[in-house]
């Protein structure tokens, strides 16, 4: 019984690390970006400008704001090939324009449009892969819930990031458990525990007291 | 069958070159033995993420919860051997006894008035300094746990969409450089799991066909969607 179950909890741990092991490097790699605050500059990093006209446009585009806003514009993007995550919108009054960023990890598009014209200029830029990757670390994140995660593949995506996190929870016990039962590894494997938990707290107490 | 997690006696030892053999070792050893000391780093990093994407989440609400105090206090101006908006903000941290990471906020639009923002995980300093008074007045925030287990997720010091700010705490950088090497740490662990998984022939299909799902998803995110799209 108790060989079934240590034979089961190795296997589920070696599966289910192989199944999240891109989702870890996607994270661990982008640390290295975030952290310096430095992303590679692409040698073909391109920008297009396109610019759609006669555009359906919401009717009771005054009144909204927020969320409504971003479904009602929906819509109007789709008409105008603009597909993607969409960001906090922008209206200026004065000019009767919205400005609205829409982002597809490793491209980014702003959308001008000219309310009273129904126009729009789409200037679009492909930013590559190491600024996806930030991009989905930082997705969906802590600021504009109500707005955030309004596509589809973004709100696949926070499913995935928080599987990712209940799985490294599962993938850790199990590991503990796979280690504990090493009778030969305990003595450094607690030391090493130890050394982890001091390093861990030190410095975390260090930094907040 | 033998297990990536399985000790192996000296007699079990796969044949082939001594170096494979001693790699195959070191390898599995170092896999548990990275985990076992990142484990309470890794935790903090996957518990706090799932927190930062569930903003909603209340149990976990941390600013709304915060405790304000606001207090003023006589400061000698820093003197003209003191060089620069960070030289000055350090000065005044001394002479205040706080310490933290010192972001860049507002423009001085009037050289006696100086105002910055300080950061350390769960404490927040809004220092407002009026040379011509010679007064200094702080509002601090303390935030709970959570605000925290928050913070350290994201304390780094820089900003990627913001190069005005670098560290200028010592502490800052050293856990900037803990993530770093929590990253390499987690590099490594997959890099050697995959390495285990390899040398272990039974598995090697089932295996695939995790890692094979694993990747083809990681990938539609990562470039996939710009192709469809």
């Amino acid at each position: 019984m108790r060989g079934r179950f240590y034979r089961l909890i190795r296997d589920l741990h070696l599966y289910v690390g192989l199944f999240i092991s891109p989702f870890v490097l996607l994270f661990a790699i982008s640390v290295f970006f975030l952290v310096h605050s430095w992303l590679p500059r692409r040698a073909s990093e391109t920008s297009t400008t396109q610019v759609v006209s006669a555009l359906a446009l919401p009717g009771d585009l005054p009144n909204l704001s927020g969320r409504p806003l971003i479904d009602a514009l929906k819509p109007t993007l789709e008409k105008a090939g603009v597909r993607g995550e969409v960001g906090f919108v922008r209206h200026m009054v004065k000019e009767q324009k919205l400005i609205i960023p829409v982002t597809i990890p490793g491209r980014e598009t702003t959308v001008s449009i000219s309310i009273a014209n129904r126009e729009a200029t789409i200037v679009t830029r492909e930013t590559g892969l190491a600024h996806a990757l930030v991009t989905l670390h930082k997705s969906p994140g802590q600021h504009g819930p109500d707005i955030r995660m309004n596509w589809f593949y973004m709100r696949a995506w926070r499913w995935m990031a928080d599987s990712t996190v209940y799985l490294i929870l599962f993938i850790s016990v199990s590991g503990i458990y796979l280690w504990y039962v090493l009778r030969a590894e305990r003595s450094v494997g607690l030391i090493l525990l130890f050394a982890g938990a001091l390093s861990f707290f030190g410095m975390a107490y260090a930094l907040s007291h | 069958m033998p297990s990536a997690t399985e000790p192996m006696r000296p007699g079990k030892l796969p044949k082939g070159p001594r170096f494979r053999a001693a790699l195959e070792h070191w390898n599995r050893k170092l896999h548990y033995y990275a985990g076992l000391f990142l484990l309470f780093f890794m935790w903090l990093f996957a518990f706090s993420g799932l927190v930062l994407n569930h903003p909603t989440w209340s149990f976990a609400e941390s600013w709304n919860n915060r405790k304000e105090r606001n207090y003023d206090k006589e400061m000698t101006v820093p003197g003209p051997e003191v060089k620069g908006d960070l030289g000055q903000a350090r000065e005044i941290l001394r002479q205040l006894g706080i310490a933290g990471e010192i972001l860049w906020t507002t423009t001085r639009t009037d050289a006696n008035l100086f105002e910055f923002q300080v950061r350390r995980p769960g404490h927040f300093f809004f220092i407002k300094a009026d040379f011509a008074k010679k007064r200094v007045n702080v509002r601090q925030s303390d935030v709970n746990l959570w605000g925290v287990i928050k913070v350290l997720h994201t304390f780094t010091g820089v900003q990627m969409d913001d190069p005005r700010n670098s560290r200028d705490w010592a502490l800052t950088s050293l856990w900037a450089y803990s993530m770093d090497a929590v990253a390499a740490g987690l590099i490594f662990m997959v890099l050697s799991s995959l390495y285990m998984w390899m040398e272990l022939p039974q598995k090697r299909f089932s295996g695939a066909f995790f890692f094979g799902l694993g990747s083809l998803i990681c990938g539609l995110f990562c470039v996939g969607l710009r192709w469809l799209f």
